[in-house]
C-alpha cells in the first residue's frame, strides 16, 4: 500500500464536501438558531437573553479554558461550544437565576465533551448532559416555567405537564389551540415554544443537507403515534398525534440535537432505529414516567446505546456472507 | 400483577443495580471493555444470580427460620453461593469446555459480585415479612433476580460499546481508562433518571 | 518494628484501596452521602479487615490451599455478622442508613483481597499493620468522598447546615452525582501524580 499517508482515520464527524468544513456546518446550524432564540426573546422578554448569553459565553470559556490547560489549540471559533451553549439555553425555563445555565455550560462542556477527548469524541450530547444534570441537581429549578408574555415573572405549567397531572386531558381543556402551539403563545423552555420557527430552520437544514431525515422524521413520528395510541386518559388510539408532535421539546430535540453528528449513528438504517427508538423511550416516559417531557433522557440514552447499532448496522463487505458454515472468510463480528 | 410490573421495571430500569445501587461495580468496570467478554458476564451473572437466588430463598424458608437462627443469614449465604459457583465451574468444566472458555472464567468473579449476594439479601427483606414468606414470595424472588440480573447485563452491554468507542478517543491522559469509565456511568446514570416515578 | 509501620502506612496513600487500587467500591460510593455513614461503615469495615487479617494469619498455616478462598469467607463472614449484630443492638439507626451494605461487608473486595495477597502470606503483626492502614486508607476515602457529597449535595456538614446562600446540588447526593464524583476524583488525583512524577 503506497500511499498510507492518504488514509486518515479520524472520528466522527466525518466530512467530504471540501467547502462543508465543521465550521461552516456549526455556523450555519447556529445561524438557523437564531430565529428561535429571537422568538424566545419576543415571547419571554429580555431575561431569555440573559440565559442564552451566560450559557454560550460559559460554554465558550470552558472549551478555551481546557484545550488552553491541554496545549491543543483553542477551537472555540468552530462554532460547536457556542451551538451547545444555545441548545442548553434553549432547554431551561426562561426566569432561571444566572449561575444555572453557567453552571450547566460548564459541565456540559468539560465533563460531556471535553473529557471524553473533545469535538467528535464525546458520547453524549453535551447540551442533553448539560440539562440532565441541571435537572438532577437543581429540579425545582428547572422545572418552573414562567407564563409568556407576561410582565413579571408569574409561573404557569407547560402543556405536557397540565396532562400528566391529569388537569388537562387535551388542548381544549387548556384553552389553547394548535396555532398557539405553532407560533409559541403557551409556556415551556426557551426553544421550545415556537414550533414554527423550529421547523422552518429544520426544512432549511434538510434542504441543505446538513440533517438528513432518517432520525428526525422516525423520531417524530414515533413519538407522535405512541402518543395519539397511548396518550389519552379516555382510552386507546384517542391521543393527540399534533399535539405530542408540537408540544414539549419533541421538535427541538428531533430536529437539532438527535442529529447531531457526533452522537448519532453512522448509517442512514442506523439512524432509523436510533429515532425509532428515541420515539418509544420519549413517549414511555411521557405516558407513564414521572416527568411529564421524556425528550432529553430519551436521545441520552439512544447515544448511550449509538455505538452498539453502529456495530449492529455494518454494512456488509462486499463478497463476504454472514456466516459460512465450514469457517471461511466469515464475517467477525468484532 | 401491579407487583411483577414493578419488580420488573424498577430492578431493570429505574433502581439499576450498577448505575443506582452500585451492586457489582468492581466485574461491571472490570469486563466492560469488550463487546463479547461482557455478553458472556452477563449471562453468566444471570444463571448465578436466579439459582443462587432459588437455594438461599430455599435455605432461610427451611433452615434459618425453623432453627430461628436468621443471624446467620450472611454466612450461610456467601458460603452457599461460594459452594454453588464451584461446583457450577466444575460442572461446566467436565461437561463442556467450550462453554467453560466462554464463559467459566468469569466464574469466580461472581461470587464476590456484590450483586449476587446483593440480591440475595434484598430478597429476604422485599419477600418475608415477621419471619414467614409473603404470598409468592418464591416466584417474585426468582423474577427479582433475574431482572436485577438483566439490568446487569443490560448495563454491561451499553458500557463495553462505549468504551469500546472511547478506545478511539483522544480522552485527557489522566482520565484514560477507569476516570473516564466513571464519567461515562455517572452520564449513563443521568441519562436512566428519566425513569424515576415510572409507573405503568 | 520498622516494618509494622512501613505495612501500616502504605494502606493510607500510596496503595489506598478506593483511589489507587480502587476495590470495595460498592459500599463506597452507596453509603458516602453523609460524613456519619461513611464513618460508620469505615469503622465497621476495618474492624471486619483487622478481625479477619489477624485469624487467618494466625491460621495461615493450617489452611489447605485448595480450599483457602472458602475457609477465608467464613472467617470474614463470622466477623461480619458480629458487626451486623453490635450494629442492630447499639446503633439501629446507622444500621437502618446503612442498609444491605453491611451484610455486603463480606464480599468486600478489599477484605478477601488483603487475606489473599497479605495475611495468608505474613506473620500476625505485620498482617495486623496491613489490616489497620487498609482500613484507614479506606475510612479517609470514604471521607473524602463524603466530604464533596455532603456537603455540595445537601448544604450540610455532620449533619449542620452551612450557608443559606449556597443552593445544593441534589445530585451530589444521588448515584450519578457518586459516580462523578469518583471519575473527577480518580482523574484529578492520576493527574496530580504524574506533575509530582515530571
Amino acid at each position: 500500500m503506497a500511499d498510507n499517508n492518504k488514509y486518515i482515520v479520524s472520528a466522527a464527524p466525518h466530512l467530504h464536501k471540501k467547502d462543508d468544513s465543521v465550521s461552516r456546518i456549526m455556523w450555519t446550524v447556529n445561524a438557523v438558531l437564531a430565529p428561535v432564540a429571537l422568538m424566545a426573546v419576543f415571547v419571554f422578554d429580555w431575561v431569555a437573553l440573559g440565559v442564552m448569553l451566560v450559557s454560550v459565553l460559559s460554554a465558550l470559556l470552558t472549551e478555551a479554558v481546557i484545550q488552553r490547560s491541554r496545549g491543543q489549540r483553542v477551537t472555540i471559533s468552530d462554532g460547536s461550544a457556542f451551538m451547545t451553549g444555545m441548545l442548553l439555553a434553549f432547554n431551561m425555563p426562561a426566569h432561571v437565576p444566572l449561575w444555572l445555565p453557567a453552571v450547566g455550560s460548564f459541565f456540559a462542556i468539560a465533563i460531556a465533551k471535553q473529557a471524553f477527548g473533545g469535538l467528535g469524541h464525546n458520547i453524549f450530547n453535551p447540551a442533553l448532559a448539560g440539562r440532565a444534570f441541571l435537572m438532577a441537581a437543581w429540579p425545582q429549578r428547572m422545572t418552573t416555567f414562567t407564563k409568556p408574555f407576561a410582565v413579571d415573572a408569574v409561573t404557569q405549567a407547560t402543556p405536557l405537564m397540565l396532562l400528566k397531572d391529569g388537569k388537562a386531558a387535551g388542548l381544549a381543556d387548556m384553552g389553547l389551540g394548535y396555532m398557539d402551539l405553532l407560533i409559541g403563545f403557551r409556556g415551556g423552555a426557551l426553544g421550545e415554544v415556537c414550533a414554527l420557527a423550529l421547523v422552518l430552520g429544520g426544512a432549511y437544514l434538510l434542504a441543505r443537507r446538513i440533517i438528513s431525515w432518517q432520525t428526525p422524521v422516525s423520531f417524530i413520528v414515533t413519538a407522535g403515534a405512541f402518543g395519539w395510541a397511548f396518550g389519552s386518559p379516555k382510552g386507546f388510539f384517542q391521543g393527540d398525534f399534533l399535539f405530542q408532535v408540537l408540544s414539549g421539546g419533541l421538535l427541538l430535540g428531533a430536529i437539532y440535537m438527535a442529529t447531531d453528528y457526533v452522537t448519532s449513528p453512522i448509517t442512514k438504517r442506523g439512524q432509523l432505529v436510533f429515532g425509532v427508538g428515541c420515539g418509544l423511550l420519549t413517549g414511555v416516559i411521557r405516558r407513564w414516567g414521572g416527568y411529564p417531557e421524556g425528550v432529553c433522557y430519551a436521545i441520552l440514552i439512544m447515544n448511550g446505546a449509538v455505538p452498539l447499532i453502529d456495530r449492529f448496522s455494518q454494512p456488509r463487505r462486499y463478497g463476504v456472507t454472514r456466516r459460512e458454515k465450514d469457517g471461511g472468510s466469515a464475517r467477525r463480528a468484532s | 400483577m401491579d407487583k411483577i410490573v414493578a419488580i420488573i421495571v424498577g430492578n431493570i430500569l429505574i433502581n439499576n443495580f450498577i448505575l443506582f445501587k452500585f451492586l457489582g461495580l468492581c466485574p461491571f468496570l472490570g469486563v466492560s471493555k469488550q463487546t463479547k467478554p461482557a455478553a458472556s458476564m452477563g449471562v453468566a451473572v444471570i444463571f448465578v444470580m436466579v439459582s443462587s437466588g432459588a437455594i438461599t430463598w430455599l435455605v432461610y424458608r427451611f433452615l434459618l427460620i425453623p432453627f430461628k437462627v436468621e443471624y446467620m443469614t450472611t454466612v450461610t449465604f456467601i458460603l452457599v453461593i461460594a459452594a454453588f459457583v464451584q461446583f457450577i465451574e466444575m460442572v461446566i468444566l467436565k461437561m463442556s469446555p467450550p462453554l467453560y472458555r466462554a464463559l467459566g472464567i468469569y466464574l469466580p468473579l461472581i461470587t464476590t459480585n456484590c450483586a449476587v449476594l446483593g440480591v440475595a439479601v434484598l430478597n429476604i427483606g422485599d419477600f418475608f415479612k415477621a419471619g414467614a414468606p409473603v404470598a409468592g414470595s418464591l416466584p417474585l424472588s426468582l423474577l427479582q433476580a433475574f431482572c436485577a440480573g438483566l439490568g446487569f447485563m443490560f448495563m454491561l452491554l451499553l458500557m463495553s460499546g462505549i468504551r469500546e468507542r472511547l478506545e478511539l478517543a483522544d480522552v485527557p491522559e489522566a482520565f484514560e481508562g477507569l476516570p473516564v469509565a466513571f464519567l461515562t456511568a455517572s452520564l449513563m446514570g443521568l441519562a436512566f433518571m428519566g425513569f424515576v416515578g415510572l409507573k405503568i | 518494628m520498622k516494618r509494622f509501620w512501613l505495612e501500616f502506612a502504605k494502606g493510607i496513600i500510596a496503595e489506598n484501596p478506593i483511589f489507587f487500587v480502587v476495590l470495595g467500591l460498592c459500599p463506597a460510593l452507596a453509603v458516602s452521602t453523609s460524613m456519619s455513614n461513611a464513618i460508620g461503615m469505615g469503622i465497621a469495615a476495618t474492624f471486619v479487615l483487622v478481625c479477619s487479617n489477624v485469624i487467618i494469619a494466625m491460621l495461615r498455616r493450617m489452611i489447605p490451599d485448595k480450599i483457602r478462598i472458602p475457609c477465608f469467607i467464613v472467617v470474614i463472614a463470622a466477623f461480619v455478622t458480629i458487626v451486623e449484630m453490635v450494629l442492630k443492638a447499639y446503633a439501629p439507626a446507622l444500621d437502618r442508613s446503612l442498609g444491605i451494605y453491611v451484610p455486603l461487608i463480606v464480599v468486600n473486595c478489599i477484605i478477601l483481597g488483603r487475606a489473599e495477597a497479605f495475611a495468608s502470606k505474613n506473620p500476625v503483626l505485620l498482617s495486623l499493620a496491613d489490616g489497620l492502614g487498609m482500613g484507614l486508607g479506606f475510612v479517609l476515602a470514604l471521607l473524602v468522598i463524603a466530604l464533596f457529597r455532603e456537603t455540595l449535595g445537601s448544604g450540610k456538614l455532620m449533619g449542620l447546615s452551612l450557608s443559606h446562600q449556597f443552593e445544593p446540588a441534589a445530585i451530589m447526593v444521588l448515584a450519578p452525582g457518586a459516580l462523578l464524583l469518583m471519575g473527577l476524583l480518580l482523574g484529578g488525583l492520576r493527574w496530580i501524580r504524574s506533575l509530582r512524577s515530571s
